[in-house]
Order: structure tokens, then C-alpha cells, then sequence
């Protein structure tokens, strides 16, 4: 099994309108950036080379795990997607 | 969308439909408010399902209806370092005879059911509604707004059912805005696909049983544990993590999987499956000292959302203590109901509830068991000593053998040091 096949068996409803915003400003003077390993939809991408993190909402699994690992409270927006948007799970 | 209700159920889980159907069953008007397009969408746990005594008592033929799996025979901890284990088992009869100790099911198929029996005892079930805001006339409570609609549900009273990071608990001033990274752990999950023989045969299972095992050892260091759950005819296998570890290994959740899943030992167990869904979630693992201000005025807090999890390391309860609370709020409700008083004061016999039952009484019981589980040596050097005492013990090469409790002595101080295991065995047998 590889990572990429892990993530594309689950099942999302997108929303056009995003449930978490990000004010990426705030991650660059991030000491930790714990949301880059910790986020389990791999969401957060924090570029070296550019000094600039990268977030799509488009996969998240709504864990709650970067609302609890950010320290920086970096985010001008976070709450579950609209009724009826978001991951759906069949089975799980 | 204005209609008065005597109570609304954020969030239609186990606690949420467990307030739902004891308030409906005993009269009340309720609405049951749940975000995903049906009951269980957003839902996921790596786990069992145990007793229930609340909810079978306002619904005694409960476990002849639900929608479940395999009831669990067997039960299993695995010590487990790179590419060696040692594994206990418990078999017993009595987990082979009804009432059954413990079932696996799936979260999609049993909250949406739990919820439908919540409508047939007459509650209304609101689906793809993402309750927004608190509204509140004075210091009372007056009822909720839905994200993106208009106009409010009224009700004097909310049950907030709503998971770990319980925004209707903010919102109500009951818990804290920010949550402390050591009290969450976060998990991962993977379904895989298994023809139900072939279950059968690999585990020794047969008829509708079941097996569950929980690893140690297996997180690369990181303070968590695996699981491997069998269904019908698929496995749950996964891993969770503290989040304050995880955090500063740098390591990812899905990457540990993939080595879990890899690890030989496992890697035998799960062969032939096929990945159906991966699903996470965060776990409230702080125990009783994160437990939130759980009344409010016209506000209770359950399940989840009130931080009830129990995890000691050799069981994981989640949902009986979801749903014992939930049926517990309903009662307080429909108690403050009778007397017409939805404030703090007249929902106080819920806690009242709580602190006589086996909910709080568990959580004030294993109070020190989340702290005595923030010890690294458990998910290292634990593993690995009790792999390499067993691999000596089994490895007969012609050469002389040496005492074994000397052997342990040695293999203990190389590996942990003595005072470090005189002191962790006290705060295990403190915690347990």
C-alpha cells in the first residue's frame, strides 16, 4: 500500500466556500509548523524554498487535529463545512 | 424555519441520539440537528462497542435490532519493535455467550440507524444542518441559527453532542478556547476489504465472531498504539497518536500507517486486503481533568464534547460513555422540564446524574492513567525488552543458558534502567 492510494478512496462533497481560512502570514514566523506532519489529509504544505505554507481544504477529513496543534492561532476561520459538505464516509 | 421545540440535539452521534430518543420517548418535542447529509457520515472510531446499560434501559430490545458485527471472543495486546512481536491472547467462553461483551460495527450504518429510532420515538432529525450560533433573549437561551440559513430553531434548552471540539460548548462559555495538545491524540484509520472466510480462517474465528488487538510499540516512537478491528467481512486497522509527540517527531500519521501496515508481522495479518476508506479523527484523551463546565444556562454538554473517553491503554471507551451520558442529559431535561427551569440551577441534576453513575466514576478512576501513558519508555524500550527477553527464551543454540530472572535484570537495566521501571511499575499499578 502507498500513501497516494490512502487518500483517494474516501469521499468528499467540496464546498465552494472554504470552512477553514488560513492567514499564511502568520505561518512564517511559525517556530513549529506542526500542522505540515501532524494533519492527517496532509492539508499543509510548508515550502522552504519559498517561505510560504500552502493549505487546501479540499481533502480534509474535519479531524479537529490543526485546530488543536496550532499555537499561532493562524486561522481567521474554522468550523465544520456548511450542512451536507465535507467528507463523507460509507463505512469507516 | 421557526417552529418551537422543548429541546434541541446538536449533533446526531451516540450521544446526541441517545439525549434524542429518551427525551422523545418521554413526550418531549426535540430536534435533532446533524451536519452530514445522514447520521454517522462525519463519524469514525477505531473501535468497540460495549454495554450500553442507559440506553437499554429506555430501549430494552436495543441489541436485537441494531445494526452491528462481530461480537469480540478475543481480545489481544501485541509488543511490537521493527520486524518482531510477542503477542497475548484472551479467549474466553463467556465473551462467546450473550449478553456479549463487545461489537465492532460501522459508524455510517449504526448512528444513522440509532438516530432513525430516535425519529420513529417521535423526535425530528434535521440533516445537512450545521448549527451556527448560540441565540440567547437576556441570559436565556432562546435556541440555535443554522450555518448559511435563515431565520433560528427555538428551544429553551440545547444538548450539545456536538464531538471533541464541541464549538456549541465554546459558544456557550463551557469550555476553553484552546485545547491542550498533551490532553488530544489523533486517529487513523484504514478499512480493508476482506472476503469473511478468510477472516474466519486467519484469526481462528467462526460463527459471528470476533477479534481485537491492540498494539504497542508499533508508532516509531511516538507515544500512541495500533488496533486491528475485524467486521464482517473487512478490517479496521489503524494507529493513534498523542498529538503533543506527534507533533514534535515531525512524523506523519499516514506515513506510520503505511509502515504499520508493512511491519511483518502485520503486513501478514492484512494481506489480500483492499483499502475501502481512510478516515481520521481527534480523540479527547485528557480524561477527567479535561472534562468541560458540563451545565450551562438551558446548555448540557455530552459524549465527546464533555471529553468523555476513557483510555487506559488496554481498553478504549468512547461511545457507551457517549451514549450513557446522552441518555442521562435527556432525563436531566426532561427533569428540568417538570419544573419549567432550563438554568444552570434547574439543569444541575445532570452532573448529579454523572457523578452517580459509572461514567464519572470510571473517569475519576483512571484520572492519572492519561498521565502515567506520557511515559516514552511504554512505545520504546517496553516493546523492545519484552521482544528481546522472549526471543532469548525461545532461542536454543546449543550454548548454556543463563537464569532468566538474571536475564531480565540485565536486559531491564540495559534497556530502561532499573529505578525507571521500579517507578514506572508504581505509576502503572497507581493508574490501573
Amino acid at each position: 500500500m502507498n500513501i497516494d492510494e490512502i487518500f483517494d478512496f474516501t469521499s468528499f462533497t467540496i464546498d465552494r466556500e472554504p470552512h477553514i481560512v488560513l492567514d499564511a502570514n502568520v505561518c512564517v514566523g511559525c517556530d513549529n509548523r506542526g500542522c505540515t506532519n501532524c494533519c492527517p489529509a496532509r492539508c499543509y504544505t510548508w515550502s522552504e524554498e519559498e517561505q510560504k505554507m500552502t493549505f487546501v481544504y479540499d481533502g480534509c477529513l474535519e479531524c479537529g487535529t490543526c485546530y488543536v496543534v496550532c499555537h499561532r492561532k493562524a486561522f481567521t476561520r474554522w468550523r465544520y463545512p456548511r450542512g451536507g459538505f465535507g467528507v463523507a464516509y460509507r463505512m469507516t | 424555519m421557526s417552529e418551537l421545540y422543548d429541546a434541541i440535539v446538536v449533533g446526531a452521534g451516540p450521544a446526541g441520539s441517545s439525549a434524542a430518543l429518551t427525551m422523545a420517548r418521554a413526550g418531549l418535542k426535540v430536534v435533532l440537528v446533524e451536519r452530514g447529509s445522514f447520521p454517522g457520515e462525519k463519524n469514525m472510531f477505531g473501535g468497540v462497542l460495549h454495554r450500553l446499560p442507559a440506553l437499554e434501559e429506555v430501549f430494552p430490545d436495543f441489541w436485537d435490532r441494531a445494526p452491528l458485527e462481530r461480537h469480540i471472543v478475543k481480545k489481544g495486546v501485541t509488543f511490537m519493535t521493527g520486524d518482531s512481536s510477542f503477542s497475548t491472547t484472551i479467549e474466553a467462553g463467556n465473551f462467546d455467550r450473550p449478553p456479549y461483551n463487545g461489537y465492532t460495527i460501522f459508524r455510517p450504518r449504526f448512528d444513522r440507524w440509532l438516530a432513525e429510532e430516535a425519529v420513529k420515538a417521535g423526535a425530528t432529525l434535521l440533516t445537512r444542518s450545521t448549527v451556527d450560533e448560540l441565540v440567547y433573549e437576556g441570559s436565556r437561551l432562546a435556541g440555535v441559527t443554522i450555518l448559511g440559513r435563515e431565520g433560528k430553531l427555538s428551544a429553551p434548552v440545547v444538548v450539545a453532542a456536538d464531538g471533541v471540539l464541541s464549538f456549541t460548548a465554546l459558544k456557550a462559555g463551557l469550555r476553553r478556547p484552546t485545547f491542550n495538545e498533551g490532553q488530544m491524540a489523533v486517529g487513523v484509520k484504514a478499512l480493508l476489504d476482506m472476503p469473511r472466510e478468510m477472516i474466519d480462517d486467519r484469526f481462528g474465528l467462526v460463527r459471528d465472531q470476533g477479534f481485537a488487538n491492540e498494539f504497542v510499540g508499533c508508532t516509531a516512537g511516538v507515544r500512541g498504539g495500533g488496533f486491528l478491528y475485524t467486521n464482517y467481512d473487512s478490517l479496521s486497522v489503524g494507529l493513534v497518536f498523542h498529538l503533543a509527540s506527534l507533533k514534535t517527531s515531525g512524523k506523519t500519521p499516514y506515513d506510520l500507517l503505511n509502515q504499520f501496515l508493512e511491519q511483518p508481522q502485520v503486513a501478514k495479518m492484512v494481506c489480500g486486503g483492499r483499502l475501502q476508506e481512510y478516515s481520521a479523527h481527534v480523540i479527547p484523551e485528557g480524561g477527567y481533568d479535561m472534562i468541560p463546565e458540563l451545565v450551562g444556562n438551558g446548555v448540557l454538554v455530552t459524549g465527546d464534547a464533555a471529553a468523555f473517553c476513557n483510555a487506559t491503554g488496554l481498553n478504549l471507551e468512547g461511545i457507551n460513555l457517549a451514549s450513557h451520558s446522552g441518555v442521562l442529559a435527556g432525563k436531566a431535561v426532561i427533569a428540568a422540564a417538570g419544573k419549567g427551569d432550563f438554568s444552570r440551577k434547574g439543569l444541575e441534576i445532570y452532573r448529579q446524574l454523572l457523578n452517580d453513575s459509572y461514567v464519572m466514576k470510571d473517569l475519576k478512576l483512571y484520572r492519572k492513567a492519561p498521565h502515567m501513558l506520557h511515559n516514552d519508555r511504554i512505545y520504546n524500550e517496553y516493546p523492545e525488552l519484552v521482544t528481546s527477553l522472549m526471543e532469548y527464551i525461545y532461542r536454543i543454540e546449543g550454548a548454556p543458558k543463563e537464569n532468566i530472572s538474571k536475564l531480565f535484570l540485565k536486559a531491564a537495566r540495559e534497556k530502561v534502567g532499573l529505578g525507571n521501571l521500579v517507578g514506572d511499575a508504581l505509576s502503572a499499578w497507581r493508574a490501573l
